[in-house]
C-alpha cells in the first residue's frame, strides 16, 4: 500500500509515541509519583465508582442508560459490566499474562453460576438428593457464604483437569481443545437433566444475606440494584489487589517470560507447565466468582445463558482493551457491555454496528485501547520487522 | 418486554403489534387520556432482560407490562415485578413452573400453560388422530423437553420411543433412522421450526409417512415455509383461536395495519393490552388498583374468555386449543381439540 | 444406548455420516490452507460458507427453478447455482482477507488480533443476511430459516438389503472428494500450487525466491472460498435449507475436523471431516443427537493428547518444520 511507507517512518522513527503521547507522558509520572499523591486520586475514583449509580448532573447524566422510558436500570447495567470486568481480569491472566489463548472460558463462568445454584436453591435435584440422603428439612440448602468457596474449588478442579492434559499443547490447538471443552460444559448441563435441571435450569438461587431493609425486602432484591452493584465492584477491587500483586510476583514474571519465549524460559529454569496450569486455574476462579454474583442477582440460571459466543465475547473485551494489561481490559469489558445497552434505540443494528467496530479498532490499534506497554514494544517490533521485511523484498 | 431482535424475534413481535393495534383502537375511542407503551428487547436472554425489568419496576410511571415472551426471561424477572408490585400478564411463557414454582402474585398469563397443552396434544394423537405407536422427539430447550414430557405422560404405552435433537441441528439422519425402525403412525415433535423444517422433510424422504404433529412452537407461517411440501397434512396444535373464530375484525385490521396476516400470539397481544386498557377505563391509575383489576378480571377476549385463578393461570375449562393442518402450505384450522 | 440398532444398521449409519463428513470436509479446507500459509485461524469462513448458500437461493429464484421444473432448467439452475455459490464465496473470502487480514498482515500483529477482527467480521457477514439485507430488500433475508427448492427428488440408488444409498448422498460424497482430489493436485502439481507449498514451508525464503506473498495469500482465501461454495451447494441440495446464522455450527464442526485431521493438512481435513461426521451420526444413534457435539469434541481431545498435531499431522508444504 501506498501510505505504509510514510506510516513507518513515523512508527520506526518514534517507536515511543504509542497514545499519540511522548513516552513520559501522562502515565509514567503516574506510575514514578509518589503513594502520598495517588492515594487521594485513587480514593477520589474509587469513591466515584460508588457513586456512579447516583450520578444525575446533567451533563454527566447522560452516560446513564435510563434517561429515555424504553431505556434499562443504570445500576443493573453497572452491575452487569463489573460482573464482565471480574470475567475480562481473569481472562486476561490466562490470554494476556500467560498468553493462552482460551476459547472456553464460558465454561468456567458457569461452573460458577451452577455451583451456587445447584448447592444454593433448594428445590435445585442436588440440593434434593442430599435432602433426602441425609434426611434435612425440605427448606434445606447450602448457605451462600459456603457456595463461594465450593464454587472456587469446583472450577480449580475444572481448570487442572483441563490443562492437565491440554496445556502442552501448542497455541492454535489449545484454542480449540479449550473451546471443545466449553461446549461440553454447557451441553452437559442440558442434558444431564437429573442432576442440572436440563434445559429449564434452576431457579430460587439464594442472595447474599443482608438485613432487611426499611420496606421489609432483603437488602439484596431486584430493585435496589445498586447495592448488588457495591457487591460486585468490592469483589472486583479485591481481585484487582490480588491479581496485582500475582503479576509482579515471581510467578507474575515466569508468566511473562513464558508469554514472550517459551523456550528460553524453560532454559532459565522456569517450570513452563506449572505457572500454565497456574494461570489456567487462576483464571478459572474469577471466572467463576463472577458466575457466583451473576447467578446470585439473576435468581435463575439456564444452560442457554453459557453460549460459545459468551467466549468469544470476553476474548473480545480482553483483546480490544489491550491484552496484558488489567485497566485495559477493564476498559474493553466497560465499552462492550457498556454500549450496546446505552445504544438501544439503535435497536436490531446494534450486533452489526458492533461487528463493525471490532474489525475497525483491531484495524487502527491492534495492540488494543490501553495497550500493555510491554506487549505494544513487542507489536512495534514486529511491525518494524515487517516493514523492513517490505523494503528489502 | 420480549425478544425483538435475535433469532427468536419472530414468535414476539406479532404479539406486540397485536397489542399495539388494541392501543391504536382504543386511543381512537379515548382521546382524553394518553398512554404509552414501551418496547423492551431482550433478545430472549435472562440476563438482557434484568436490566430492563427493573428499570420498569422501578420507574413507577409503568402500570402494566406485557410479557415476558418467553419462559426463561420470565423465570428471571418475575421476583423483581413482585417486588414492585407491577402486574405482568404475559402473552407466550408457556412452562408450567411460572406458576407453580416460587409464585409471583402479579404473574398472570393468557394462554394455556406447557402441562394442558401437552395433555391436549396426547389426547389429539390417542382420541383423533388414533395414533397406537408415537414416536415422541423434543429439541431439548427450555420449551420442547417438559412439553415432550407431558404428552410421554399423557399417552402412557403408546410411546413406542422417544429421542431428544438440540437447537441449530439441520442433519437428522439418526433419529430418522430409529423412527424408521420403530415404525410408528405418529411421530410429534416439540420444537421449533428451524429445526422442525428440515426434520420433517429428511423424514419424508426417508419414506416415512407417519402424521407428524408439532406444539405450538410450529405456529406461524415459519414451519410451512420451511418444510416445503414435505409439510404436507402436518398438524400444528396452538392454544390459539383462529382468526376467522376470533369475534370482530382483528384479523382484517392486523392485516391493514402491519401489511401481514397475524402470526403466533398476535391475537393474545391484543388480549393483554384490551385487559390493561380496560383497567384503565375502570379508574386503575397506579400498580395496586391494576394489580387488584387484573385478579378479577372476567370478560370475553378474542381467544378465550379470561378469569385468572389465584396462580395467575386462565382457568383450565377456558383454554381452548386448536388443532390446524398443513394445507396447501398455509396451516388451517381442523378442530378444537377436545377436552378432557 | 443403542448398540444393536448401530450394528443393525452400520451400512446406513455409515453413508449418513460420511454424507455429513463431506460437508465438513470441504469446508474444513478453507481453514487448513489459510492456517497451512498464515498460520491463523480465519473464524469467518464459517459466514463464507453461509454466503455460498445464499448465492444458490439467488439463483435458483431468479431463474425460477422449482422441483417441478423440467430437466433442462434443473441442470442449468443447478450448474449456475454451483458457480455462483463458489463465486460468492470465493470473493467472501477475498473481501474479508482485504479488509480484516491484510492490514494486519502489514503490521505483523500477534494472532489473537486475526481473531478478534474475523469474529468482527463473522457478525458482520451474519448481520448483513439476518438484518441489514431485511431492511433493504425485505423477505427472505432475516432471522427465518429459508427453504430452498429441492430440485431433484432424493431417490434411492442403491439398495444394499438393510443399507440404502440415495443419489443426494452419492452426490455429496463424490462431489466432495473429486474437489478435494483436484484441490491436492492442484497444490502438488501445477506452478501456482508450487509458490503455495513455497510460502507455506518458509515465507522469507519463498519471498527470496521471488514468489509473491500476497497473491499466494489471496489464492489461498480464492481457493479455500471456492471449495466452501462447493460445499454450500451440496449441502443445499442435500438440506434445501439456508439461515442467516447457518455456519456458525458448521464452522466449529469443520474446524474442529481441520484440527482432528491435521490443520495445515488438506488430506488431514477429508479424514478429519469424514471421521468426524461418521463419529456424530453414530453417537447420535447410541445416544441421542443432542450428545453428538460432546461426542465430537471428547473424540478431538483424546486424538490430540495421543497425536498433538492431529491424525495426520501437520504439513501443507510436507516438510514443515
Amino acid at each position: 500500500m501506498s501510505d505504509s511507507g510514510k506510516g513507518s517512518d513515523t512508527a520506526v522513527a518514534s517507536p515511543k509515541g504509542l497514545l499519540g503521547l511522548p513516552h513520559l507522558g501522562l502515565r509514567d509520572k503516574w506510575e514514578r509519583g509518589p503513594i502520598w499523591m495517588k492515594l487521594p486520586v485513587v480514593l477520589a475514583l474509587v469513591s466515584f465508582c460508588f457513586y456512579l449509580p447516583f450520578l444525575n448532573i446533567l451533563p454527566f447524566a447522560q452516560v446513564r442508560t435510563d434517561l429515555s422510558a424504553a431505556g434499562t436500570d443504570w445500576s443493573s447495567v453497572l452491575f452487569l459490566i463489573v460482573v464482565y470486568m471480574i470475567v475480562a481480569v481473569g481472562l486476561n491472566v490466562v490470554i494476556g499474562l500467560a498468553g493462552l489463548l482460551d476459547l472456553g472460558y464460558v465454561g468456567f463462568y458457569a461452573l460458577g453460576a451452577y455451583s451456587v445454584a445447584l448447592f444454593g436453591s433448594s428445590s435445585s435435584p442436588v440440593t434434593i438428593s442430599l435432602q433426602e440422603k441425609f434426611g434435612f428439612s425440605e427448606g434445606w440448602a447450602v448457605p451462600f457464604a459456603a457456595c463461594i468457596p465450593l464454587a472456587i474449588a469446583f472450577a480449580l478442579v475444572a481448570g487442572v483437569i483441563l490443562g492437565a492434559p491440554t496445556l502442552r499443547l501448542r497455541g492454535d490447538y489449545l484454542a480449540i481443545v479449550t473451546m471443545g471443552f466449553g461446549e461440553i460444559i454447557r451441553i452437559i448441563l442440558r442434558n444431564a437433566t437429573d442432576i442440572t435441571g436440563g434445559p429449564k435450569g434452576v431457579i430460587g438461587i439464594p442472595k447474599p444475606p443482608g438485613p432487611v431493609d426499611a420496606d421489609g425486602r432483603d437488602f439484596f432484591n431486584g430493585l435496589d440494584v445498586h447495592r448488588w452493584y457495591w457487591l460486585a465492584l468490592i469483589v472486583l477491587f479485591l481481585l484487582m489487589f490480588l491479581v496485582r500483586r500475582l503479576e509482579n510476583s515471581r510467578v507474575g514474571r515466569s508468566w511473562l517470560a513464558i508469554r514472550e519465549d517459551e523456550d528460553a524460559a524453560r532454559i532459565m529454569g522456569v517450570n513452563a507447565f506449572k505457572f500454565k496450569l497456574w494461570a489456567f486455574a487462576i483464571g478459572a476462579m474469577l471466572g467463576a466468582i463472577a458466575g457466583v454474583l451473576f447467578a446470585s442477582k439473576q435468581g435463575v440460571v439456564e444452560p442457554n445463558g453459557f453460549k460459545l459466543n459468551l467466549s468469544f465475547l470476553f476474548v473480545a473485551m480482553v483483546v480490544i482493551g489491550g491484552s496484558g494489561n488489567m485497566m485495559g481490559a477493564l476498559f474493553g469489558a466497560f465499552l462492550i457491555t457498556y454500549l450496546p445497552e446505552r445504544f438501544r434505540f439503535l435497536d436490531q443494528w446494534r450486533p452489526f454496528g458492533f461487528g463493525v467496530a471490532l474489525v475497525a479498532v483491531m484495524v487502527l490499534r491492534p495492540q488494543g485501547l490501553i495497550p500493555n506497554r510491554r506487549r505494544a514494544r513487542e507489536l512495534e517490533d514486529r511491525k518494524a520487522e515487517a516493514e523492513e521485511a517490505a523494503v528489502d523484498v | 418486554m420480549g425478544a425483538l431482535s435475535g433469532s427468536n424475534a419472530s414468535v414476539v413481535l406479532p404479539s406486540v403489534n397485536g397489542a399495539k393495534l388494541a392501543l391504536k383502537q382504543w386511543s381512537a375511542d379515548n382521546d382524553d387520556c394518553e398512554i404509552s407503551l414501551e418496547e423492551f428487547d431482550t433478545e430472549g436472554d435472562p440476563a438482557k432482560a434484568t436490566p430492563a425489568a427493573t428499570k420498569m419496576a422501578t420507574d413507577e410511571t409503568f402500570i402494566g407490562v406485557m410479557g415476558g415472551a418467553f419462559s426463561g426471561e420470565t423465570r428471571a424477572t418475575k421476583a423483581t415485578f413482585d417486588d414492585a408490585g407491577l402486574t405482568m400478564i404475559s402473552q407466550s411463557a408457556t412452562a408450567t413452573d411460572l406458576t407453580t414454582e416460587e409464585p409471583a402474585a402479579v404473574f398472570h398469563r393468557v394462554i394455556g400453560y406447557d402441562e394442558v397443552q401437552g395433555a391436549a396434544i396426547g389426547r389429539y394423537l390417542r382420541d383423533v388422530a388414533g395414533a397406537k405407536k408415537v414416536f415422541v422427539v423434543d429439541d431439548s430447550t427450555t420449551y420442547g423437553e417438559p412439553l415432550a414430557t407431558k404428552v410421554k405422560d399423557e399417552l402412557g404405552d403408546l410411546v413406542v420411543d422417544s429421542d431428544k435433537t438440540q437447537e441449530g441441528q439441520t442433519e437428522f439422519s439418526a433419529v430418522v433412522s430409529k423412527i424408521e425402525s420403530a415404525k410408528p403412525d405418529a411421530v410429534f415433535y416439540a420444537g421449533y421450526a428451524a429445526e422442525a423444517g428440515p426434520f420433517l422433510k429428511q423424514l419424508r424422504d426417508a419414506g416415512v409417512t407417519a402424521t407428524f404433529v408439532g406444539g405450538d412452537g410450529l405456529y406461524g407461517a415459519d414451519f410451512p415455509k420451511a418444510a416445503g411440501d414435505a409439510a404436507e397434512g402436518a398438524i400444528v396444535t396452538c392454544p390459539c383461536l383462529p382468526a376467522d373464530k376470533a369475534e370482530g375484525t382483528f384479523g382484517a385490521d392486523y392485516e391493514a395495519e402491519f401489511g401481514e396476516a397475524p402470526g403466533a400470539y398476535a391475537a393474545e397481544g391484543f388480549d393483554v393490552m384490551t385487559i390493561f386498557l380496560a383497567g384503565i377505563k375502570d379508574g386503575a391509575r397506579d400498580r395496586k388498583a391494576m394489580e387488584e383489576f387484573v385478579d378479577g378480571y372476567t370478560g370475553k377476549g378474542l381467544t378465550k374468555d379470561y378469569a385468572f385463578d389465584d396462580k395467575g393461570d386462565v382457568a383450565e375449562e377456558n383454554v381452548v386449543i386448536w388443532s390446524y393442518k398443513v394445507t396447501d402450505g398455509t396451516l388451517t384450522a381442523e378442530q378444537e381439540i377436545p377436552k378432557a | 444406548m443403542d448398540f444393536s440398532s448401530l450394528i443393525d444398521q452400520i451400512g446406513e449409519h455409515t453413508a449418513n455420516g460420511l454424507t455429513k463428513g463431506a460437508i465438513y470436509a470441504l469446508v474444513a479446507l478453507g481453514y487448513t490452507l489459510v492456517y497451512g500459509v498464515l498460520r491463523l485461524i480465519n473464524f469467518a469462513h464459517s459466514e463464507v460458507f453461509m454466503v455460498g448458500t445464499w448465492a444458490v437461493l439467488g439463483v435458483y429464484t431468479v431463474l425460477g427453478a422449482t422441483g417441478g421444473s423440467g430437466v433442462g432448467l434443473v441442470i442449468l439452475a443447478t450448474a449456475l447455482a454451483a458457480l455462483a455459490a463458489v463465486v460468492a464465496s470465493a470473493s467472501t473470502a477475498l473481501i474479508v482477507e482485504r479488509v480484516a487480514y491484510r492490514p494486519l498482515r502489514k503490521k505483523n500483529a500477534p494472532p489473537l488480533i486475526f481473531l478478534i477482527t474475523a469474529i468482527g467480521c463473522s457478525l458482520v457477514l451474519v448481520e448483513l443476511f439476518g438484518h441489514v439485507f431485511r431492511v433493504f430488500f425485505g423477505p427472505p433475508f432475516g432471522r427465518a430459516l429459508v427453504s430452498i427448492p429441492s430440485l431433484i427428488d432424493t431417490e434411492v440408488w442403491l439398495d444394499l438389503g438393510k443399507t440404502s444409498i440415495t443419489n443426494m448422498q452419492i452426490i455429496v460424497v463424490v462431489g466432495a472428494v473429486v474437489m478435494m482430489v483436484a484441490l491436492d493436485t492442484f497444490v502438488n502439481k501445477t506452478r501456482l500450487g508450487r509458490g503455495v507449498r513455497a510460502v507455506a514451508q518458509d515465507p522469507d525464503t519463498a519471498a527470496l525466491m521471488g514468489v509473491n506473498q500476497d497473491r499466494v495469500i489471496m489464492l489461498v482465501f480464492i481457493l479455500g472460498g471456492a471449495m466452501a461454495g462447493v460445499a454450500a451447494i451440496l449441502y443445499t441440495m442435500n438440506y434445501d435449507i439456508t439461515k442467516f446464522d447457518i455456519g456458525f455450527l458448521i464452522g466449529v464442526k469443520a474446524f474442529t475436523a481441520a484440527v482432528l485431521g491435521g490443520i495445515g493438512n488438506l488430506r488431514g481435513a477429508l479424514v478429519g471431516g469424514l471421521l468426524l461426521g461418521v463419529v456424530e451420526v453414530y453417537s447420535s444413534t447410541l445416544f441421542s443427537s443432542n450428545w453428538e457435539d460432546v461426542t465430537a469434541f471428547v473424540v478431538l481431545i483424546l486424538v490430540l493428547m495421543f497425536r498433538p498435531t492431529g491424525i495426520l499431522g501437520e504439513s501443507l508444504g510436507k516438510a514443515r518444520a
